[in-house]
């Protein structure tokens, strides 16, 4: 951990000298920090039409995860992100002229989502994904303006950030911006087809999906030579969504069409952070959008999904008194059943479970000790809640019963720690 | 085909069944319909859900807490003690019944139910509320609160919840010991 620590702050410094730097020239050279404020109150004149598909563009972007608190005005902002470098909240995009973005101009609002700045000239942080909408057209980012500035304006203000030094500084990420604010993402998936075109343009650009699913750096920046590989950034993991990492674990253009646009497949149900993104964000994607994503996802030739490897009769045999099948029978068959095939409409199979086939055991472990909550899903369905039963396993019962499920029904190892579960308790 | 099972030793109502032989895969509360002729558990929803179920599981460390019968295998409460609605009230040496819990008569007095069937669950989720709060006691301007959320995940489809939350919160209220007076 020192090394790592030592390497973090080394890497910091080095940051912060370059960024200072690279501000100075950069203040000498061009008006990058031209400061707005006041101004008349923008009125946009957008057809139905355009309005139209900004909402559709805004859904496919998904702003309403991050500028809707819980129980918030929608895109009145107000939603805190933990970071590992302090807390930033998301702002008000309604068009409130004093706390939301009510004097912005069309100019201004493709500036924030292009570069990453301000009206009034100040940088943004990447909590706001403009690493990601850095590729969005001029005319989608339009017509997402013309959406949301016929919003009903809410009079929420904006909270401070409460980033740590030198974080605190906004200039700094003139420096940071240089080193990791690319153009265009890397093609995670090989194609050319225009559904796959049109996919990777809603995967890396407006569903942001890199945020959360490709590792980040120790400054926080993606690193996207592992892109879509799967990424801890709070207590759930966002599992890896490259082709061979979705194949391994049984996805198919059909299960991936599905869990997007019902938020419920075979292979599982969407929970923790995912559950927002679909009810906000996916289950609104046209029928060929989602087709588009499912493309781009798995390539234009999919690899094969990998069946769940058969089990020798004499292994089940001997698994049949094991710890983790006593604690399997005491706490889960009731729901999950005694094949682990679920309840239909009800209960999540185990058997071939996405989570299950995850070499990360992470997942598994945090649903067992946390449980999911009850959550409502596109076209009427909802999943009820699933206890956790921290209180009710200990390290060892957990991990033997994590490692039961993950080699019956998962094809993964049985390698979970006591270890392992103490860590995420 | 013989139906593969497992032995319960469990001791309920302060009596120890077992060890018995439970076919595996067997929720308790079959457990407790089909083979102990204990009926008192109502089975609702099946999924853990309405909480009509529950049974009171007394831990080693001397709390208690609520668990679901319909979704809990008899595997879980091998070795362990629990009290069934059957457990509730005082019975003298011949096992007749002498006196209803002060939960159980403030339920009767203030007519909280209707059909009757959720009426086990409340019954056991207030007594666990009691035993927790001679444990830790709260300020008497929190009882209500407190009473609802212990009794929240109970669902109710007479709609009772307030003369069930009354009940409970009269109870603890003229209980000596259960709250105290300020933060």
């Amino acid at each position: 951990m020192t090394v790592g620590r030592a390497g973090r702050w080394a890497l910091i410094i080095a940051a912060v000298v370059v960024v200072a730097g690279l501000a100075a020239a950069a203040l000498a050279t061009r008006n990058l920090l031209s400061s707005k404020s006041g101004g008349p109150a923008q009125v946009v004149n957008a057809s139905r039409d355009v309005v139209a598909r900004g909402k559709y563009l805004a859904e496919a972007a998904d702003c309403a995860a991050c500028h809707t608190a819980p129980d918030g005005a929608p895109f009145a902002g107000g939603l805190p992100m933990a970071t590992g470098f302090g807390t930033i909240y998301a702002t008000n995009i309604t068009p409130d002229p004093d706390d939301g973005i009510g004097r912005w101009s069309a100019e201004d609002f493709w500036r924030a989502l292009h570069d990453g700045v301000r009206r009034d000239g100040q940088q943004l942080y990447p909590a706001m994904p403009y690493t990601s909408y850095r590729g969005i057209t001029r005319g989608d980012a339009d017509a997402i303006y013309a959406y949301v500035m016929q919003l009903r304006p809410m009079k929420v203000a904006n909270r401070k950030t409460e980033l740590n030094f030198p974080f605190n500084i906004r200039l700094g990420m003139l420096g940071w911006n240089l080193l990791f604010l690319h153009d265009s993402l890397r093609a995670v998936s090989a194609g050319s087809s225009p559904a796959w075109q049109r996919g990777r343009y809603l995967v890396n650009v407006l569903g942001h999906c890199g945020e959360c699913h490709t590792p980040r750096g120790m400054v926080g920046n993606m690193e996207l030579s592992r892109a879509l590989t799967g990424f801890a950034l709070g207590r759930v993991a966002a599992p890896d969504i490259t082709p061979t990492g979705l194949a391994s674990r049984g996805w198919t253009a059909t299960a991936l069409r599905a869990f997007l646009g019902r938020g419920l497949a075979r292979q599982g149900s969407a929970f923790s952070d995912m559950h927002p993104v679909i009810m906000l964000s996916t289950q609104n994607l046209t029928a060929e959008d989602l087709n588009s994503v499912a493309t781009y996802l798995l390539g234009d030739s999919p690899p094969p999904a990998a069946p769940l490897p058969a089990i020798p009769p004499a292994e089940i045999a001997a698994a049949a008194n094991s710890a983790g099948r006593i604690s399997y029978l005491a706490l889960c068959a009731g729901c999950h059943g005694l094949e682990g095939n679920g309840v239909p409409n009800t209960v999540v199979a185990m058997r071939s479970n996405s989570t299950l086939r995850l070499a990360d055991p992470r997942n598994l472990i945090v649903a067992m000790l946390d449980g999911i909550g009850a959550e409502n899903f596109p076209h009427r369905q909802s999943m009820p809640a699933m206890p956790g039963f921290s209180d009710k396993l200990s390290d060892g019962e957990a991990a033997a019963l994590a490692n039961y499920l993950r080699v019956t029904w998962g094809g993964q190892k049985g390698d979970v720690t006591p270890a392992a579960v103490r860590a995420l308790r | 085909m013989s139906v593969a099972t497992r032995p319960l030793t469990v001791t309920i109502n302060g009596r120890r069944h077992g060890p018995i032989d439970v076919p595996e895969g067997m929720m308790m509360i079959d457990v407790l319909h089909e083979m102990l002729n204990l009926t008192g558990s109502r089975l609702g929803c099946g999924q853990g859900m309405c909480h009509a179920c529950v049974v009171i599981w007394d831990r080693d460390d001397r709390t208690s807490e609520e668990v679901p019968s319909c979704i809990t295998g008899a595997g879980f409460f091998d070795g362990k003690r629990i009290r069934t609605i059957e457990g509730i009230a005082q019975r003298n040496d011949k096992g007749e019944i002498v006196a209803l819990s002060p939960v159980q008569q403030a339920f009767l007095d203030q007519f909280s139910f209707q059909c009757g069937y959720c009426t086990p669950g409340f019954v056991n989720a207030a007594t666990v509320l009691i035993e927790r709060l001679k444990r830790a006691p709260v300020p008497r301007a929190q009882v209500e609160a407190t009473v609802a959320a212990a009794l929240e995940k109970h669902i109710c489809r007479c709609t009772g919840y307030v003369r069930y939350y009354q009940a409970v919160r009269d109870v603890i209220l003229a209980t000596p010991g259960l709250t105290r007076d300020a933060a």
